[in-house]
């Protein structure tokens, strides 16, 4: 469009039609406002929870877990049990020292145990890390509820657990456990530490503990049962194939098998998010389309005048279009604001959950880029949705509409 | 000499082709008023608008100002038009949702050569002389009929063009007021020096022109 059509008079005459009619004009604002405040609510909410459930389970899960095949039962079921643990392990870590997409990775033994607390017993497993290579994996401090994180384990009696787990047991930071092993072996353990990641499938089973402490107990100097595999890329699936071509005798599962259901859950919130405000927006914009295309035809006659008088297609083009951009711009920008109240009253609604994660507030994203995107979604939306009608009041004949009185 | 037209034809297409204007030939001169007069269908109406450049889909040539026409693109026929050529209609078209004087400043601050402030002083030298400047402020809509288009004819003198076109000016109108717009644009002519041209099926108009064209079934009675 040419300097010639962007002039202060046609501005004046776009607003001129505005407040001509107020009450569509506010209308069709609110319009664009709606779909906007919608649009930023459900994608604070949506992305608020899928960063949490990212976050939570990425940061508290390893992408890669490398873990022993279970043996197959022998007909005769030997008690004095062992561990499987996995075979050359040494192979295991230089083959990912040469890898150039892992971040960090570290061992941990595994094994089923039976916490007792002074009034409950619970069947369960024992994480036993080493300290040093398991804080690069998971940034602990954040998640700490009470105590100390993985530098308590260099007492070899330390055991951090879950939130869930500890309510569970109704102990705290201080208190004392007993731990049963499968082969009959026990030992007093001091709490040290309480976290939560949020999400109850870990908190709930979720211990840390010295491995070397697990490996003396069970007898089983070298065990190793499981390679916890951080990637810098997550979604370069490349090395979980090549793993599995050069690992024999171990299962590989990445971050996709273990939470098919929360990949499958961002998804859809995705989806969703974008569905309904596209929807929302295409109804905005039919809005705008409406109030306009009436307009149009209601002021034929004025169009055709303002053509006598000097105005060209372009002018008149511009007059219109700048109706639906002034409106655009002021639903977009209400818009934004509101779905930002909205978005921060979401944010401050307490939460009573126990089930599937813990939070006390609803997670919420206040990422300025998706005000940025409502906004320019909002005023394109108008605009085009405005051209139609202008390109239709561009192309009045003054000659046909003076005429047809 | 204003305007000049050579061998102009005008059909129309709906309902079925037909022929409206035939050879019309005509020379105006400057400053004087013009009329053209004849029954309905006689293509009077048909002949202004392709006089006043709204309707450019006509065979022959029409020269304004020794500029053919024709040769104007639609982007400069709008430039033109709003330079040499003013409007006045049966009924006043003013835009509602402007008062008087605003109407009155739309064609000027198009044309853009003069800032705000003296189309504004212009505007209102126009109500002054038309006797209408008690209602600068008012919404068009809430003028009498001859009030209504006293503003029309000040639009339409606002950038003070050469050639007025006037549709059927007092088609609308008692015979008062008639009376008072006929008038004025007489006065237009003479002390203005303005070129005007009007539609009209009034004796009281055509008789009291200067110069009476009459237009029968498409073609001018010499």
């Amino acid at each position: 469009m040419s300097k010639q059509v962007i002039n202060s008079t046609n501005i004046f005459i776009a607003f001129q039609y505005l407040l001509a009619r107020k009450k569509q004009s506010l209308l069709a604002t609110i319009g664009v406002m709606l779909g906007v405040t919608t649009f930023i609510v459900m994608i604070n909410f949506m992305t608020g929870v899928n960063d949490f459930l990212d976050d939570a389970v990425f940061n508290g899960s390893p992408d890669i877990i490398i873990s022993a095949k279970q043996k197959k039962l022998s007909s005769k079921p030997i008690f004095g049990v062992r561990i499987n643990s996995l075979e050359k392990v040494k192979n295991i870590d230089h083959l990912l020292s040469k890898e150039n997409n892992i971040q960090s990775f570290a061992h941990q033994v595994i094994s089923p145990a039976i916490l007792v607390s002074e009034s409950k017993q619970l069947p369960g497993s024992i994480n036993g890390v080493f300290p040093s290579s398991e804080k690069e994996m998971v940034d602990l401090k954040r998640r700490l509820i009470e105590g100390k994180g993985f530098e308590s384990l260099t007492e070899e009696n330390a055991i951090l657990l879950g939130i869930s787990l500890a309510k569970k047991l109704q102990v705290s930071v201080g208190d004392h456990l007993k731990m049963i092993l499968p082969n009959g072996k026990s030992m007093h353990l001091k709490i040290t530490g309480v976290f939560s990641f949020g999400i109850t499938t870990i908190d709930n089973v979720r211990t840390y503990f010295p491995a070397k402490t697990l490996q003396n107990l069970l007898g089983q100097n070298d065990a190793i049962t499981h390679v916890h595999i951080k990637l810098k890329d997550r979604d370069d699936v490349g090395l979980k194939t090549e793993l599995s071509q050069q690992i024999g005798a171990a299962t590989i599962e990445d971050w996709k098998d273990a939470n098919k259901t929360i990949v499958i859950g961002n998804k859809v919130r995705d989806i969703l998010t974008w569905s309904v405000s596209f929807a929302l927006l295409l109804v905005a914009g039919f809005g705008m389309y409406n109030i306009l295309n009436i307009t149009v035809i209601h002021k034929r006659k004025d169009i055709a005048v303002l053509k006598t008088i000097g105005y060209s297609a372009a002018d008149i083009i511009f007059v219109f279009l700048m109706q639906s951009a002034i409106i655009g711009l002021l639903g977009a920008l209400f818009g934004a604001g509101l779905g930002y109240l909205i978005s921060y009253m979401i944010s401050a609604t307490p939460l009573d959950t126990s089930d599937f994660i813990i939070v006390d507030t609803y997670p919420i994203n206040f990422k300025l880029v998706y005000y940025v995107l409502g906004i320019v979604f909002g005023i394109l939306t108008t605009m085009l949705a405005g051209y139609f009608p202008s390109k239709k009041a561009s192309k009045v004949d003054p000659v046909t509409i003076i005429r047809g009185i | 000499m204003i305007l000049e037209t050579k061998h102009i034809n005008k059909y129309f297409y709906e309902p079925e082709k037909h022929q409206v204007l035939n050879g019309i030939s005509l020379q105006i001169a400057s400053g004087e008023l013009t009329s053209v007069y004849g029954e309905s269908g006689s293509g009077k109406s048909t002949l202004l608008y392709i006089l006043s450049t709204l309707d450019s889909d006509f065979e022959g040539s029409l020269y304004i100002h020794d500029r053919d026409i024709k040769e104007l693109s639609a982007a400069e026929l709008t430039n033109f038009r709003n330079k040499h050529i003013g409007f006045v209609y049966q009924f006043h078209y003013l835009l509602p949702e402007f008062n008087v004087l605003q109407n009155i400043m739309l064609p000027a601050m198009k044309l853009g050569k003069k800032d705000k402030e003296e189309i504004k002083h212009d505007a209102v030298m126009l109500l002054e002389e038309l006797g209408i400047q008690d209602f600068a402020k008012r919404s068009s809509y809430k003028l009498s009929g001859g009030q209504q288009q006293r503003v029309a004819i000040a639009r339409a003198l606002i950038n003070d063009p050469a050639l007025i076109v006037a549709d059927e000016p007092t088609g609308n109108l008692d015979q008062k007021n008639s009376d008072v717009i006929f008038a004025l644009l007489k006065e237009i002519t003479a002390n203005k020096g303005k070129s005007v041209i009007i539609a009209t099926h009034d004796p009281k108009i055509y008789q009291n022109s200067d110069r009476a064209i009459e237009m029968i079934d498409g073609s001018v009675r010499l």
